[in-house]
C-alpha cells in the first residue's frame, strides 16, 4: 500500500499535472496536442497514446455491461439464491456479454452525444457523490460483519518484506495509472473544455487523492467481508489469500454474491455494491469515449458522426473480450502495462520542450497555492525517467529469470513477449500513418 | 485489530483524506 501511494505522488500527480496542462494550452485531443508542441514528426506518440486508452475501452465496455448484469440480476433475477459460480459460468459462456457490452456503449454514447456539460458533467455530478455514498453505506456494513476486522489487519499490515517484489510495484503502478487516468490523456480531453483560470495542480490533485479514497473505501469494503465468511473457519488468511488471487473478476462476480447472501438484507447491500460499481465503471467510460471522440473531431469529422463511428467500432472490437476470456486477460494485461508507455511519452514531451519552458510557457498562469516549482523539473528530469527505465528493465529480468524459455513468446497469455508484440505493431503501424494524421491535425488547426 | 494496521490504516487514510479535503477547500476557495 506504501508503494501504491508512492506512484500518487511520483507517477499520477504529475502526468496529470502535465496532461491538462497541455490541453489547457493547445486546446486539441490527444492526437494535435502532440503535433502541435512537438513538431510535425511526433503526431505518432499522440495516436499511440489514443490507441491504449481505446485499446482499453474496448474490453471496459464489456466490464461495464457485466456490472449493469449483475445489478439487474441482483434486483429482478434473485441472483443471491442462485449458485455465483454457476450463475457466472453460464452467464459469461452464453450471448448475453455482449448484448449487455451494447448497452453500456450505447448508454455511453447517448451521454456523451448531449454534449461535454449536458451530458458528461451532469452524469458526473450524479454519479460520483453517489459513488462515494453507496461505497460509504457498503464499506459500514462490510466491517461492521463479525470477524472482519482481521481483513483490516490484513489490508493494512505495514509488511515492508515486499518492497523487493517487482510484481508488487507494476501492480501498484499499474494500478495508480489505472484507476487516477494518469498517461490515458483523459484529462487532456477534458482540460479543452476547461475554464481559463482552472488551476491544473489543483484539479489533478482533488483527482487524484478522490480516487484514492474511493479504492480505500472499495477495498475496505471488499477484503473485510470475504475475512468475516471464513472468519470461523480454520486456516482463515490462507483461504482468503487463494480467493484474492483468483483476481478482481472473481471477487467481484463470484464472491461478493457468496458473501452478501450470508448477511441480512443482503440482497440490498448487493445492488447497492453493483450500482456503484456500475456509477464507477460510467464515470470512467464516459471520458474514454469522449477521449476517442475528440480526435475524429479533430481530424475533421462532426460531432455526431464521430460518436457513431466511435460507438460502432467499440462494439466491434470488444467482442472478442466479451466473448474470451482469455482474450480479455490479455489485452488487460498488455495495455494496463501500455499506459507506462503513455506516461513515458507525455514525459518525453515535456522533456523536449524543456520542464523550465514547460512551467512558464505552457502551464497556465495561476493564482495562489499548489504552483508548480523547480521540484517539477527535478522531478521530469531525473526521478520519472530513472522510474521508467528502472520499472521497465527490472521487469524484464524478473520474467526473463523466472520463466528463461517463455517469457518472450508472443503468443503466451500474460508474458512480455506478447505485451512487447502488441506494442511494437502499434507503434510500427502509427509511424508509418504519421504523415497522414500529421496533416488531418495541421488542417484542422489551421481551420481554427 | 493490532495497534501498527490501526495507526498505518489512520496515516494512509490521513494522507489520501486529507489530501482530498484541502484540494477541495482550495477549489471552493479559488471560486
Amino acid at each position: 500500500m506504501l508503494i501504491w501511494l508512492l506512484f500518487l505522488f511520483i507517477w499520477a500527480l504529475p502526468i496529470l499535472i502535465i496532461e491538462m496542462s497541455i490541453g489547457k494550452k493547445t486546446r486539441m485531443g490527444v492526437v494535435g496536442s502532440f503535433t502541435h508542441l512537438m513538431g510535425k514528426n511526433y503526431s505518432w506518440m499522440g495516436a499511440y497514446v489514443a490507441w491504449v486508452t481505446a485499446a482499453i475501452t474496448f474490453y471496459y465496455t464489456v466490464v461495464t455491461g457485466w456490472c449493469i448484469k449483475y445489478f439487474f440480476a441482483t434486483c429482478c433475477q434473485g441472483l443471491l439464491k442462485k449458485n455465483p459460480v454457476e450463475f457466472w459460468n453460464n452467464f459469461s459462456s452464453s450471448w448475453e456479454p455482449v448484448l449487455f457490452h451494447f448497452f453500456a456503449i450505447a448508454m455511453g454514447c447517448a451521454i456523451i452525444y448531449a454534449g461535454v456539460v449536458k451530458g458528461i458533467e451532469r452524469a458526473n455530478k450524479f454519479f460520483i457523490p453517489s459513488l462515494f455514498l453507496l461505497l460509504i453505506i457498503a464499506c459500514i456494513r462490510s466491517v461492521s460483519l463479525p470477524g472482519a476486522l482481521r481483513g483490516l489487519d490484513f489490508l493494512f499490515d505495514p509488511n515492508l518484506s515486499q518492497l523487493g517484489d517487482i510484481k508488487v510495484w507494476l501492480n501498484a503502478l499499474s494500478q495508480a495509472a489505472w484507476s487516477t487516468g494518469a498517461g490515458w490523456g483523459l484529462m487532456l480531453t477534458y482540460a479543452i473544455y476547461s475554464h481559463k483560470k482552472e488551476n491544473p495542480s489543483l484539479t489533478a490533485s482533488t483527482l487524484g487523492f478522490g480516487d484514492y479514497v474511493a479504492s480505500l473505501l472499495a477495498a475496505v469494503t471488499v477484503i473485510p467481508a470475504v475475512f468475516s465468511y471464513f472468519a470461523f473457519q480454520a486456516n482463515t488468511k490462507e483461504q482468503v489469500m487463494n480467493v484474492i488471487e483468483q483476481g478482481d473478476r472473481g471477487l467481484t462476480f463470484t464472491w461478493i454474491p457468496t458473501l452478501f447472501s450470508q448477511i441480512p438484507a443482503g440482497t440490498v447491500f448487493l445492488a447497492i455494491f453493483f450500482l456503484a460499481l456500475c456509477f464507477a465503471a460510467f464515470s470512467s467510460l464516459i471520458s474514454q469515449l469522449e477521449l476517442i471522440t475528440r480526435i475524429f473531431i479533430d481530424s475533421g469529422l462532426r460531432r455526431k458522426k464521430a460518436i457513431f463511428f466511435v460507438g460502432s467500432t467499440c462494439f466491434v472490437l470488444g467482442l472478442p473480450s466479451a466473448l474470451s476470456m482469455g482474450f480479455f486477460d490479455n489485452q488487460d494485461w498488455v495495455w494496463g502495462m501500455g499506459l507506462i508507455i503513455s506516461g513515458s511519452f507525455f514525459l518525453l514531451l515535456v522533456l523536449k520542450i524543456g520542464p523550465k519552458k514547460f512551467r512558464k510557457e505552457i502551464m497556465p498562469e495561476v493564482k495562489g497555492r499548489l504552483k508548480p516549482g523547480k521540484g517539477f523539473d527535478f522531478l521530469v528530469k531525473f526521478l520519472l525517467p530513472v522510474q521508467i527505465l528502472a520499472m521497465l528493465g527490472w521487469w524484464f529480468w524478473d520474467s526473463y529469470k523466472k520463466n528463461p524459455d517463455n517469457w518472450l513468446n508472443p503468443f503466451s497469455q500474460s508474458s512480455v513477449g506478447t505485451v512487447l508484440f502488441q506494442w511494437a505493431i502499434a507503434l510500427i503501424v502509427f509511424l508509418l500513418l504519421n504523415k497522414f494524421l500529421t496533416k488531418k491535425m495541421e488542417a484542422k488547426y489551421d481551420d481554427d | 485489530m493490532t495497534t501498527d494496521a490501526l495507526l498505518f490504516m489512520i496515516l494512509i487514510f490521513g494522507i489520501c483524506l486529507g489530501g482530498f479535503a484541502y484540494s477541495l477547500y482550495l477549489s471552493y476557495k479559488n471560486k
